[in-house]
């Protein structure tokens, strides 16, 4: 019916194409608002502080804990890689590995975070910019030790430099002015000094390992400049001397295994940390206890110790010798994580499905222990070597979970492992052999350690192959993607067998 | 904004529903001197473009308008004839003699129906019955091996699994190259909507649709391909690939009868492409048993009769003996059953059709089924002689069931790297493979049973469709028409992937609810205005305005319940756990289209065409959200224009043309975002949220400062000939593309804190030849035989990427170590991976002196290249009398698949080469290089399961297979019931088929069918990821016509 009213009224040409004017001007004029719907619905343009950082906490602790933990693990010859890429890394073959770390852990997980909280809350809420300048140093401070000279003055800042320079590490610990590369030890001062400062937004639950007390990030400050210069002995053992003096004349560190630098994870799944996930939920079957850390542990009588680090599923410890061709003990029989590192809150092991919620440890008070003992034997600071020697053994045991009574028992029936003797490099040998045993399950602070030191003492795998298969790598090689796509990138990039500058 | 375009959408209906002219509709039916009808003949009104073709019975119906003089009726292999139209209205047209001009009606872009012999530029048009009753579910499918300058590859056999078609070439580094799917003149979607259920994501999920498969090919009346962008600009950017037309069955009778067509189909489908495995050897490692391993490197059978294999069959050891075939009979025989009917009736003037079809296709694994409803109305009607109105309205149910597969965790993953000596069908006759408490049971640690996997985590995919056109035509005045086409093609897709506690891939079961919305809106408005003798005598213009609207909207959501508590209940309300995975999103983009085409024809041997569309985005910076691109093409018939008569040179055409299409960007892409936090992979993984804390960090992606649209210009010339009265006919075609200015996101140093921005950049070319061949080598009365060959070359570069980028990944789901890449001076999408370095004065690769095994790998080498070097395909159509026996048999040479299936069958010992001289040495073929001096060849024995273990790495060059490839195609055997019966039963026709499809194939230089990819529908090719394998379909198939 309306066809026909319209059509009586519209009977001539003209009409009909002022009609069609007057309707295509009509759609020109709303085109604008028609075509203005370019703005996600879908993510967030602007984030409070507050959901920036439990990011970059569990990232620095995932980057620790994941395939860096797995790789360096096998290089120390804590576990023994069996299949798929743990078995490649454990006869030092990193083909196109570790892309994800770098990248998605590394700086785009954590720097690019941390970076963004520096820049945006160093004016108004420092508590912020203080925790992300630690957060940073320490991330920062893992790529460096692993890889060696890696970007960090210009790393994480988009396209404001498109290809980061790679700092010497030397310059990262130590800083170069006219680089403008602020060194690692200034930037934790400036972090702890930032924590001191009024705040307009302060971190509460979001802070997920002090739960927003800034007085205990200022003692993982410390601790973090007490680490870094201790890998400066060989390099630089006047600026390690000064700086331990300076943190143990502040006494602000951490001094008790419940202010331990630990971030936690959960076992819900999607918050289980990343050894329980590899270990115990996809890669069952890719890596066990290997051989020499067994003989190693049975040499010191310690298996009570190692029973809290690997499990026993048949009764006895069953281990796997680094890159060997033997057959492979059926799963079932393997010594592989024990709940010291993996998480268990029922009790549950049999079938590994329950736990994942064991803390990523990244600053201990046994590594305090060690470090301060290490330091007063070489470097002659403060302190009673042998007393700090035998309580880093003492909290790595309760840690571990050993009661007081098997602890006693332990220091009662072996005198000669629980205390320091012989000349200084025996000693720090000794000092460095219960530091490694007590990093189960963080092979990286063991691998820093190794290469510093020496110690302990470890053979060549079977079968070794990589880029020198003579050497124990003493770094990891670069990643592809990093080397394809950043021209300032080292080309070609040095091989697993140069040493870093801090090693020995 | 919904109000806005409604508001606009009724004026614009509205502006044109007051006009009306003088027209009528003529009806007639076409058949050959022996009164047999003759379909697909070409009625046009002469001098303009209106026309039709005959249906399958040689019938045809037009609406002509008052000018309009005479008809020009046209068939392959007969002359045209023209009529005078007068008063008459209906007409009987007997077809007489030989044709000397090619001609043939196709519906091209904007659904103009033209001659083919005035077009510029390529296109290829299949008729239903070249599609329909072959033995296809998906239409994609049904195109395999019958289209020159395409390249179709199906995901697998797998019910309902996708399709992948690439016209021309790959002409966008990440934006879909699927061409655009338009179903009578609506865009449709024709989009693979992806379920990241488990760990593994895409890459271990059950192959999902392309939506072209909730089509009913019984439907379908033709498709036409629109090749180049020549063609299909008028489609604008949403074309930019290539358009595949779609034109499905309508109403009206002749003389207003109706018509009733009823079809039922039932066909069998069984797996192909098992490779050989061995018998000799079973579970076990280094020639020992092992209950605990999939791999088949224990002792010979025999040796050790008493050796329980490890299985418990309800609690029975069974003895260790060989199971031939407890991988084939995993697959079981697939049922198809499809059945159609179609009741038409009216005349041309009111005519309606009303079509239902229903297809329940049980797969060939386990637990798979596509159950398919298709209910269609169309109606039209012509009001007052100038108003033509029409709608149709289709509505879709697909439902897919499919079970997990790809490396780890899945049913196939687990079935192809099974040992020999496992008695797997016991498991499903017993009924044992999972226990009481409903959880696997599979003497393989942390490894799901492929039946507990197959039934207990399938992924489920319900889709409610509609399809809703109207369209309203006026001949405002006899040289002026206004029309108007609105449509709407939605889709809700409710997806449940299921995963049992105790799976091996998410061992504490999850519940996936997941649900896609789609909406595709468009609506053009087009003004043809015709002119004869313009200006110059004989010189006839046809001018075309036109505006469109399109809006897209995509919603998903998705609930994931994880850590049931419950087991064998699967509802969100079971979870413990919902922060993983659970997510919302929308994507809403809208575009505005202008456009004209301007078209000269003289004579009617020479044509020139030219186009301009512009493109308003609203993807685009707003500044600079409108773009242009143009097109000019031209015909010349010169066997007509210069008179050509004789008996060999029949017809001749040139054609060339040069058109440029431009592409807008992806929605959203202008802003630096954050997202919720996690790390990790199929390794490890966290999410936020912590508990009740959030966590988020910004997106890897860094925002463009700027954004313009990908353009791609196509040069085109082509030839067409026809010899000895067109019995043999020539299309040939040389194309030339260039696509610059990508939109992508190119990686940047991970060192800068993200891992791409935004960019326009890079080049890439595609050079191709076409060739179709028609052959009628035999004609007499009772028989006919038809050849068609099509012949496709296509050569993909990439030519530059950004500066300092040689190459970056795919966006997609890949495993590191295979990675599927754009890289400088490649074709499009080799795999990137490692490869054994070699000597470099010999070639040989190096072997590690200290282990007899090969030198570690040299990352980012090319490893394979799925582009293939060229195809072609036959199809031969022989009729005789009453039967027809149609085969399409086709042949790929070239291009590679990197496989992990057959990895697995080396590296566990299962493929049957493995058990050859086993408890000999092996030697590797290699070089050993000495410090200083020539390289030794290999002499280091090394066992045969560490030498077929290094073949057998998943990633490794040893892994990459050439995926040539001939394969029977279909074959078809028809027959008519002869009219002298059905004519007195009152029946138009009886036609009874038989038909395979898949019949066979041989790929020489592969363990597997080369035809598989994982990916399916997608840019990422070449990968197979442990999927199911194709399958044979044999059939049958009964047709009615009332």
């Amino acid at each position: 019916m309306k066809y026909k009213i319209l059509t009586n009224s519209f009977t001539n040409r003209s009409k009909q194409l002022l009609f069609l004017t007057l309707a295509i001007g009509m759609l020109s004029t709303s085109c604008k608002k028609y075509l203005d719907v370019n703005s996600t619905p879908n993510n967030p343009t602007v984030v409070p502080p507050s959901v920036l950082l439990p990011n970059t906490t569990i990232g620095i602790a995932f980057a620790n804990g994941n395939d860096l933990n797995r790789a360096t693990s096998a290089l120390v010859q804590h576990i023994a890689g069996v299949a798929n890429q743990t078995a490649a890394y454990d006869v030092y073959n990193f083909s196109g590995a570790f892309d994800n770390q770098w990248t998605g852990e590394i700086y785009g997980g954590a720097v690019s975070n941390l970076v963004i909280l520096i820049n945006s809350d160093s004016a108004t809420s420092p508590a912020y910019s203080g925790i992300a300048k630690l957060e940073l140093a320490y991330i920062i401070s893992v790529a460096a030790d692993i890889w060696g000279d890696v970007p960090y003055s210009q790393a994480g800042q988009g396209l404001k430099f498109e290809s980061p320079r790679f700092d010497k590490v030397q310059d990262i610990y130590q800083g170069n002015a006219s680089l403008g590369i602020t060194s690692l030890f200034d930037l934790v001062k400036s972090g702890i000094a930032d924590l001191g400062k009024t705040s307009a937004l302060k971190p509460g639950k979001d802070d997920m390992v002090y739960g927003g007390d800034l007085t205990k990030w200022a003692r993982m400050g410390n601790t973090l400049l007490l680490k870094f210069a201790i890998q400066l002995t060989n390099v630089n053992p006047t600026l390690a001397t000064s700086v331990i003096n300076d943190v143990i004349t502040g006494n602000n560190y951490i001094n008790s295994s419940s202010l331990d630098f630990a971030v936690p994870f959960g076992t819900a799944v999607g918050n289980q940390n990343p050894i329980f996930s590899f270990n115990n939920v996809n890669r069952n079957s890719d890596q066990m206890l290997s051989t020499r850390m067994l003989n190693l542990m049975k040499g010191l009588n310690d298996t009570v110790r190692l029973g809290k680090f690997f499990t026993k599923p048949s009764g006895s410890f069953v281990s796997y010798d680094n890159g060997s061709t033997a057959a492979i003990p059926a799963l079932a029989t393997r010594s592989r994580y024990n709940t010291y590192n993996t998480g268990d809150r029922s009790g549950n092991t049999a079938d590994g499905k329950v736990g994942g919620d064991t803390a990523i440890r990244l600053l201990t008070y046994f590594q305090v222990n060690f470090i301060l003992a290490e330091a007063a034997l070489t470097l002659g600071t403060p302190g009673d070597p042998n007393a700090l020697y035998q309580a880093g053994i003492k909290a790595s045991m309760l840690k571990a979970g050993m009661t007081g009574a098997e602890v006693d028992a332990y220091f009662t029936s072996n005198p000669t492992v629980v205390t320091l003797s012989g000349t200084v490099e025996q000693q720090r040998q000794q000092i460095i052999t219960q530091k490694y045993i007590a990093w189960v399950g963080n092979g990286i602070e063991a691998f820093n350690d190794y290469r510093r030191t020496g110690y302990p003492v470890l053979a060549l795998v079977n079968n070794p192959s990589g880029d020198d298969p003579t050497t124990i790598p003493t770094r990891l090689p670069y990643t592809n993607t990093e080397l394809s796509t950043n021209v300032n990138a080292p080309n070609p990039r040095p091989l697993t067998n140069v040493k870093l500058w801090w090693a020995k | 904004m919904r109000k806005h375009f409604l508001l606009l959408s009724s004026c614009l209906l509205l502006l044109f529903a007051h006009v009306f002219a003088q027209s009528k509709t003529i009806t007639g039916s076409v058949t050959d001197p022996t009164g047999k009808p003759v379909p697909g003949a070409t009625v046009l009104i002469k001098g303009s473009r209106t026309g039709t073709s005959t249906k399958s019975d040689g019938s045809f119906s037009l609406n002509v308008n008052e000018k309009a003089k005479t008809l020009v009726i046209s068939a392959i292999g007969w002359a045209s004839q023209e009529i005078e139209i007068g008063s008459r209205t209906a007409f009987s047209v007997s077809l007489t003699g030989k044709e000397n001009t090619l001609s043939e009606v196709v519906v091209t872009s904007l659904g103009i129906a033209r001659d083919k012999r005035s077009l510029g530029y390529a296109t290829q048009n299949l008729k239903g019955d070249q599609i329909a009753d072959k033995g296809s579910v998906n239409l994609l499918n049904a195109l395999e091996g019958k289209v020159a300058g395409v390249n179709i590859t199906g995901a697998s056999g797998s019910a309902g699994a996708s399709v992948n078609i690439n016209i021309r070439g790959i002409t966008s580094f990440t934006k879909s190259n699927q061409p655009l799917f338009v179903v009578d003149g609506i865009p449709i979607s024709n989009d693979v909507d992806r379920t990241n259920g488990g760990p593994n994501g895409t890459l271990g999920d059950n192959q999902p649709a392309n939506r072209a498969l909730d089509l009913d090919l019984n439907n379908v009346e033709s498709v036409n391909i629109l090749k180049g962008p020549a063609a299909s600009v008028l489609y604008g950017s949403r074309a930019a690939a290539g358009a595949i037309i779609i034109t499905t069955k309508k109403g009206g009778g002749p003389g207003g009868k109706s018509e009733i067509i009823a079809g039922s189909s039932y066909s069998v489908q069984n797996a192909t492409g098992l490779p050989k495995l061995q018998n000799e050897y079973g579970e076990g490692l280094n020639g020992a048993y092992a209950t605990t391993t999939s791999s088949s490197w224990g002792p010979k059978f025999g040796s050790t009769p008493t050796v329980a294999n490890g299985l418990l069959v309800g609690g029975v050891a069974v003895p260790y003996n060989p199971y031939p075939n407890n991988i084939s009979e995993f697959f079981r025989t697939g049922t198809i059953s499809d059945s159609y009917l179609q009741i038409s009736g009216g005349d041309a003037k009111q005519n309606f059709s009303l079509s239902g079809g229903y297809l329940n296709q049980n797969g060939i694994l386990p637990n798979t089924y596509v159950k398919r409803t298709n209910v269609k109305f169309t109606g039209n009607t012509i009001l007052r002689e100038k108003i033509k109105l029409g709608a149709s309205v289709t509505f879709t149910n697909t439902i897919q069931n499919g079970i997990l597969g790809g490396n780890g965790q899945s049913a196939l993953g687990v079935l192809w790297g099974m040992a020999r000596s496992i008695d797997l069908t016991s498991y499903r006759t017993k009924g044992t493979y999972k226990n009481a408490d409903g959880t696997n049971n599979f003497p393989i640690p942390n490894t799901d049973n492929p039946y507990f996997d197959a039934y207990s985590n399938p992924l489920k995919s319900n889709l409610y469709r509609i399809l809703g056109s109207v369209n309203l035509g006026f001949d405002v005045t006899p040289w002026l028409n206004v029309s108007y086409r609105l449509g709407i093609d939605a889709y809700t897709d409710r997806r449940k992937q299921i995963f049992a506690i105790s799976s091996g891939r998410v061992p504490t079961g999850q519940d996936l609810e997941a649900t896609f919305f789609r909406s595709e809106v468009n609506g053009d408005l087009i003004i043809t205005a015709h002119k004869n003798d313009f200006f110059v005598k004989d010189l006839n213009l046809t001018a075309l305005v036109g505006q469109n609207i399109n809006q897209r909207l995509l919603q998903s959501t998705q609930v994931q319940a994880d850590a049931l508590a419950i087991p064998g209940y699967y509802q969100a309300n079971n979870g413990t756990v919902f922060s993983n995975g659970s997510n919302e999103s929308t994507t809403l983009t809208r575009l505005l289209g202008y456009y004209g085409q301007l078209s000269f024809a003289y004579k009617g041997y020479l044509y020139l065409e030219m186009t301009g569309r512009f493109d308003q985005s609203s993807t685009l910076p707003k500044n600079k959200n409108t773009f242009f691109y143009p097109s000019v093409n031209a015909g010349f018939v010169f066997s007509d224009a210069f008179g050509i008569t004789n008996n060999v040179l029949s017809y001749g055409k040139v054609r060339a043309s040069i058109a440029k299409v431009g592409s807008d960007a992806p929605a959203y892409q202008l802003s630096n975002t954050y997202v919720s936090g996690g790390y990790g992979n199929n390794v490890a993984s966290v999410s936020f949220p912590f508990g009740t804390t959030a966590g988020f960090g910004a997106s890897s992606r860094i925002a463009p400062l700027t954004l313009s649209p990908e353009f791609t210009t196509a040069y085109e010339a082509g030839v067409n000939l026809g010899f000895f009265n067109n019995r043999l006919s020539i299309d040939a075609a040389y194309f030339n593309t260039v696509s610059k200015s990508q939109i992508f996101n190119v990686g940047i140093a991970p060192s800068t804190g993200y891992s791409t921005k935004t960019t326009n950049a890079g080049k890439m070319t595609n050079k191709g030849v076409e060739l179709m061949v028609t052959v009628t080598p035999v004609q007499t009365r009772d028989f006919k035989w038809d050849l068609t060959g099509n012949f496709t070359k296509i050569v993909n570069k990439v030519v530059s990427i950004a500066p300092g980028v040689i190459s970056f990944s795919i966006p997609g789901n890949a495993f590191t170590g295979s990675i599927p890449s754009i890289k400088v001076g490649q074709p499009y999408g080799v795999i990137i991976g490692g490869v054994i370095p070699r000597d470099s004065a010999t070639g040989q690769r190096l072997i590690n002196p200290g282990t007899g095994l090969y030198a570690t790998t040299t990352p980012n080498q090319v490893l394979s290249n799925p582009n293939p070097e060229y195809s072609l395909g036959v199809t031969n159509n022989l009729r005789y009398k009453g039967f027809s026996l149609g085969f399409t048999f086709d042949f790929t040479k070239g291009g590679q698949i990197l496989s992990f299936t057959a990895a697995t069958y080396k590296s566990r010992g299962a493929w049957a080469p493995t058990a050859v001289d086993r408890d000999k040495p092996w030697i590797l073929p290699g070089v050993i290089p000495v410090a200083g001096g020539k390289a030794k060849t290999n002499n280091i024995q090394i066992p045969a399961q560490a030498y077929w273990q290094t073949l057998g790495g998943l990633q490794s060059e040893f892994n990459v297979y050439d995926a040539t490839v001939f394969r029977m195609r279909e074959i078809s055997l028809g027959y008519d019931l002869p009219s002298s019966i059905t004519k007195s039963m009152h029946i138009n026709y009886i036609r009874l088929s038989v038909f395979a499809n898949n019949v066979f194939f041989i790929a020489p230089n592969s363990i597997i069918d080369p035809e598989l990819n994982t990916q399916g529908a997608g840019n990422i090719r070449g990968l197979e990821f442990q999927s199911a394998p194709n399958a044979r379909t044999i059939g049958a198939n009964l047709k009615v016509s009332l």
